[in-house]
């Protein structure tokens, strides 16, 4: 395991801690936290820096864990908290809440957030969408992003096409823009690509509850999926075993017209396109439901540490104003503070408008332990099989139904 | 005489220790394993449940596709890899200039780590942008790029292809060093008979190297078998299930599923599988000891 600890020099002598205000003699404690960033060579020693310089009876171990498309980063996690040997708080995602909940390995923050003045900085539709199904909030939130429709500007002024709106419009535009070796839409059939499907089939009337994949609404938006490589050609034929690098490359390169990702990839892209590329929010079918992925990122503190306050002391730290724009300079997401946001100046503005105006449909896949294996083995196989003509688009459906329904 | 008799126990106990502690124990792990429903995420509830892990994957589609899989990837790739080793070696067996480097340069592939050289093909094999399409396009060979990586069809022997080209120096060098220990009087008697070249190779190469060769077979196999890093780099097994494999099938159940119990029976039904190769293996550097 790559490791890098910012423990500095001795340890200093017992300090004056205190939770929420409130003054307290502590000996020295050090919490182990885990990170993972997309570029390895960003590093929070700053930030820790900072954190101890301002809370001087508490050192931060901070532990880069590889990421491996998440797999890698919760495998190592599962494994240490079976082990014994958890750190006391961990970046988390919320598709993996529900696991870690079957393990009660998840601290309640509810009483510590209740006298946190930093609560308010966070906007309330953020604290729901993080909130567990039991109600109770184990997640602190420390950034996020929304995925939206990046398109080719230059290409769509050729096809004279407008940035769609709604379904039928997107179809328009993919047929219009796709000539010779240009696509209409690059797609990611690969792993972490459901989010382009959900964006098409969840807002055409799929659900996750039981019998919402096999649903007469929900197997005809599917079928229209299916149909846009199949019938209508409109994504790469290697558009079934794409992945992220694919789809942007692709797009700088101006094999594809149009793709969904979010404001992670926009500094790339415009260094690369300049004006040629911009965002709109992803299309809606023709009732008006649209469906997009809220990308979220949060702290939590697991029940096993001997140091809880401390734990939620520095994840409180990094969710807080200033702190939470630094953070967000290595990760190259979205502020979760209300006062960070309003002098954002990381991004392009158009990106980060069309961040926001995405928000209304932002939405999460469900809080279910068998959610991560659908992301990672039961979508890809089968929308794999489904793109390639192997099963039928109404198959795919069945399969996905069978995994959460039995 | 007590003293005597037991030194040489003592004096193996630290291997035996560290052998039993890196190998048995894992292995006895798996086996409890494989008899319960471990749930990584579940770890209150691990409940016994006999041979049902086994069961579920003779009933399991997806483990005889993978089965199916396993034998082509092992067959082909080793078999390959085999040919154009055992081609290679003559080859730098042969006195040139430039010999020394060339010997230098046929061990990259196998030097290489496996991640890099399945990101490095994966793009190469680009459908958009790789080399390989855009060199047969422009020579002609075929009308519009291949999505070699994302047809069923062909994204298994593309794999086995990258594969091929990451084992062959394993072989190359194994048969070189073979070639070298071969007395050269072998060859010489073998002139004066007047012997032609290939009767050179039929009589006297392949029968000196017959030892080395099986060796090297034996293991390549238990380990082409067993790798799944190149598979999972370029492909996670897709498109669909086109390249998955039976180790790769264990891998994903396991650390994707968290299906601890599931994904180490088959692992252990792969072992079982690997046996034939494993015990001809065992009992050839036996022999090899016992001479």
């Amino acid at each position: 395991m790559k490791r890098r600890q910012f423990l500095a020099g001795a340890a200093s002598t017992v300090a004056a801690s205190s939770v929420a205000g409130r003054a307290q003699a502590q000996a020295p404690v050090t919490i182990r936290w885990w990170y993972h960033f997309d570029n390895p060579q960003h590093s929070p020693a700053e930030l820790v820096a900072k954190f101890e310089r301002e809370n001087p009876g508490i050192k931060v171990q901070a532990e880069s864990v590889p990421w491996g498309g998440g797999n890698d980063y919760y495998t190592r996690l599962f494994a240490a908290l079976v082990a014994g040997n958890a750190p006391d708080c961990a970046m988390v995602k919320l598709n993996n809440q529900a696991r870690l909940l079957e393990m009660r390995a998840l601290e309640p923050l509810d009483a510590r957030l209740a006298s946190w003045s930093g609560r308010g900085d966070i906007p309330d539709n953020i604290w729901t969408l993080t909130k567990a199904t039991d109600g109770k909030q184990y997640f602190l939130p420390v950034q996020y992003v929304v995925l939206y429709l990046y398109y080719r500007t230059d290409l769509f002024q050729r096809a004279n096409v407008a940035p769609p709106r709604t379904f039928e419009q997107f179809l328009a535009a993919a047929k219009a823009t796709t000539s010779g070796d240009v696509w209409g839409f690059g797609m990611r059939g690969g792993a972490g690509g459901h989010d382009h499907w959900a964006s098409f089939v969840l807002a055409g009337g799929a659900s996750f509850d039981k019998g919402g994949m096999v649903s007469a609404q929900a197997l005809a938006a599917n079928r229209w999926f299916v149909d846009l490589a199949r019938t209508h050609k409109v994504f790469p034929p290697s558009a079934a075993n794409d992945g992220f690098r694919q789809i942007v490359d692709n797009f700088k390169a101006g094999r594809s017209a149009m793709t969904i990702h979010h404001i992670g990839s926009a500094n790339e892209m415009v260094g690369a396109l300049g004006d040629k590329v911009s965002a709109v929010p992803v299309p809606r079918a023709a009732d008006g439901r649209g469906w997009t992925s809220f990308g979220d990122e949060s702290n939590a503190v697991f029940a096993g540490s001997r140091n809880k306050d401390a734990a939620f002391r520095w994840i409180a730290f990094l969710s807080t104003g200033a702190n939470n724009v630094e953070f967000n300079r290595f990760t190259g997401q979205l502020t979760v503070t209300k006062s960070g946001a309003a002098g954002w100046s990381l991004h392009p503005k158009r990106f980060v408008d069309a961040t926001f105006d995405s928000v209304p449909i932002a939405a999460v896949l469900p809080d279910h332990s068998k959610t991560a294996d659908f992301t990672r083995t039961v979508w890809p196989q089968n929308m794999q099989r489904a793109l390639l003509g192997q099963i039928g688009a109404d198959e795919m459906m069945q399969a996905i139904e069978k995994h959460f329904h039995g | 005489m007590t003293l005597n008799r037991l030194t040489p126990y003592a004096m193996l106990a630290p291997a035996v220790l560290v052998t039993a502690a890196i190998i048995f124990v894992p292995v006895g792990r798996t086996l409890v394993l494989s008899l319960h429903d471990a749930v990584l995420f579940r770890p209150h509830a691990v409940p016994f449940v006999g041979f049902r892990n086994y069961g579920r994957a003779l009933a399991d589609e997806v483990f005889w596709i993978s089965a199916g899989h396993s034998l082509t990837w092992v067959v082909l790739a080793v078999s390959l890899q085999f040919l154009l080793g055992f081609v290679t070696a003559l080859l730098l067996h042969r006195s040139f200039w430039w010999r020394g480097v060339a010997r230098a340069l046929v061990v990259i592939p196998w030097a290489l780590p496996s991640v890099i050289i399945g990101l490095m093909w994966t793009w190469m094999y680009d459908f958009n942008l790789g080399v390989l399409n855009d060199a047969l396009v422009r020579f002609g060979l075929i009308d519009k790029p291949i999505a070699w990586l994302a047809n069923p069809d062909l994204a298994l022997y593309a794999v086995i292809l990258t594969l091929t080209w990451q084992g062959f120096p394993f072989f190359a060098v194994v048969i070189l060093a073979g070639l070298q220990a071969i007395p050269a009087e072998l060859y010489e008697a073998a002139d004066i008979d007047g012997a032609n070249a290939w009767q050179r190779l039929r009589y006297v190469t392949i029968p000196s190297l017959a030892g080395v060769m099986a060796t090297a077979l034996l293991l390549r196999t238990i380990w082409v078998a067993n790798s799944l890093d190149v598979i999972l780099v370029m492909t996670g097994g897709g498109p669909g299930l086109a390249t998955h494999t039976l180790p790769l099938y264990a891998f994903l159940r396991a650390y994707s599923g968290m299906e601890f119990g599931y994904g180490a029976a088959l692992a252990v039904l792969l072992t079982l599988a690997l046996l034939a190769v494993v015990v001809a293996y065992v009992a050839r550097a036996v022999r090899e000891a016992g001479q």
